[in-house]
Parts: C-alpha cells; structure tokens; sequence
C-alpha cells in the first residue's frame, strides 16, 4: 500500500487528536464537577473564616464533610451506572482512593499533635499544603497531570500567602487563589474538554 | 520492518481504534460515548466497529446497567498491537523521506 509523507503525517495527526480528546472528554466527565464543588467549599471555607472568624472551625468542619460525603456518593454512582468507561476493578480502586483519603486525614491529625502549630494560619497551611501534596500523588498515580500542576500551584500560592501576604489578608488571598484555582481548573474542564 | 494495516488504515477506523488505544488496557467505552468523541453516526461507528471486531481488533459487550441496555467496547490486544504496528509504518514513511 503506497501512502504519501502528507498522508501518513495526517494520519498521525488525527491519532493525536483523537487521542488527547479522547482522555480530556473522559476527565471532563469524571472530575469537572468536583473540582468546582471543593473550589466552592475552599471559597466558602475562607471567606467565613475571615468574615466569621470564631466559628471557623464549625464551618470547615461542616463544608469538608459536605464535600467528602458529596465526592465520595458521585465517584461510587459513576463507576457503577453513568460511567461512560467501565474500569476493571473499579469498586477496588475507589475503596483505595476513599482509604488514602482517610489515612491522610490520619497522619494529618498525627503530624498536627506532634508539630502543634501556634497560629491557625500555620494549621491552615499546613493542612492545604497537605491536601495539595495529595493531588500530586494523585495526579502520579492516574497520569492525571492537570491534578500534578494544580497541586503545585495552589502550593505555591499557599506559600507565597503564608510567608508574604499580611496576616489579616491571607483568608481572603487563600479564597482567591486556593478555592479559585480549584473552582477555575473545573469549569475550564467542563468548558473546554467535553 | 513494520506494516500498513489496511483494516486500520481507513480514516474512521483509524480514528476508532486511536480513541480505544487511548484508554488503559482493561478499559471499556459506552458505544454512544465514543460516538460523541468521534462526533460519527450511529450506522457508521456500527458497521465500522463491525469491521474492526470481524478483525479481531476490538471486543464488543451489550449489557445491561440499571435496566437499560449498553455496549461497550475495547481494543483486544491484538487490535493494540496492529495499531503499534501502523502507528510504527506511518512514522517510517514520514522518516524515510527525510533522508
């Protein structure tokens, strides 16, 4: 079969293509919808926090376990009925992404009675730095890269917050930045893959 | 030296089986998901799919979740090596009229 050079480049174009769409649309439909309801929760979490200051913990206690509860029933319906791509082993894989959570959520508490931090801003950023050192793994872990480099820049506006912003403006840098980044990167998602 | 598959080789077809060989090995996509992706027919993408099943390239699986029935279809491992192997021929063409 004789191709030409022109055609065989279109060929491998198009495999590109189609390859790249295909993994965004997927993407699309499995995590667009979260990112923007932690994006959300952060926004929320922050802007009470520095508005209502005395009743932060009830509000962050509230909005994670909102957002917990909320991800973890949308990731077992999809792998069970609306998923348009069946995983081998899929109940596997969310119990084992539902016990990482849970274990850092452990080790956070543990790693908090040992460092004991003075300031909630400390607490607060560890706790971020944390949570955003997850996604990376997370993002390792699925060859989800977009998780990879959200993690890196959240964590790095965490930094710039912690060690530049003046203290009485870091809950509302955190909103902006954190809570916006998250709900930013969904919407993008659910914009521009599907 | 690797080869064109003429199966593959058609635009459809190839544009079917990049989008299966994108997934991981063990992953299974919604026929009317795929259709979305590849923005086809349904007529098209089922004959087409046909064609590449007679080959051996992908499995196909009707079932039914929540009441409703559902195919789904995958790239065997026969289908992800042809596509390597097409894949391969393809970048050879583009190198060998480098030289």
């Amino acid at each position: 079969m004789d191709i030409s050079e022109k055609e065989a480049r279109d060929s491998l174009d198009q495999i590109q293509a189609v390859s790249i769409r295909t993994r965004k649309t997927i993407t699309a439909g499995y995590d667009s919808a979260v990112l923007m309801m932690w994006g959300l929760i952060g926004t929320l979490g922050y802007l009470g926090t520095h508005f209502f200051l005395r009743w932060a913990w009830p509000i962050w206690i509230g909005l994670s376990g909102i957002g917990m509860i909320t991800t973890f029933v949308v990731s077992w319906r999809q792998f069970h009925s609306g998923n348009p791509v069946k995983v081998p082993a899929a109940e596997k894989i969310v119990w084992r992404i539902f016990l990482f959570w849970i274990l850092l959520l452990v080790y956070m508490f543990i790693w908090l009675s040992i460092l004991r931090p003075r300031h909630g801003i400390q607490l607060n950023a560890f706790m971020c730095t944390t949570i955003m050192f997850a996604y990376v793994v997370m993002g390792l872990w699925f060859k989800c890269y977009y998780m990879l480099w959200l993690g890196i820049a959240v964590t790095l506006t965490t930094l710039i917050g912690f060690y530049l912003i003046p203290t009485g403006y870091y809950c509302l840098w955190m909103a902006l930045t954190a809570g916006g980044a998250l709900f930013g990167t969904g919407l993008y998602i659910r914009l521009f893959w599907k | 030296m690797a080869e064109i598959d003429n199966i593959i080789h058609q635009p459809a077809r190839l544009r079917i089986m990049a989008s299966l060989v994108a997934l991981e090995p063990g992953e299974q996509v919604d026929f009317v998901y795929l259709r979305k992706i590849l923005d086809l027919t349904d007529g098209n993408l089922g004959a087409h799919l046909a064609r590449l099943e007679n080959a051996g390239y992908v499995r196909i699986q009707k079932t039914f979740i929540a009441r409703k029935p559902r195919t789904f279809i995958n790239a065997t491992g026969k289908g992800r090596d042809a596509f390597d192997e097409h894949t391969a021929a393809l970048k050879q063409i583009i190198g060998g009229s480098k030289k």
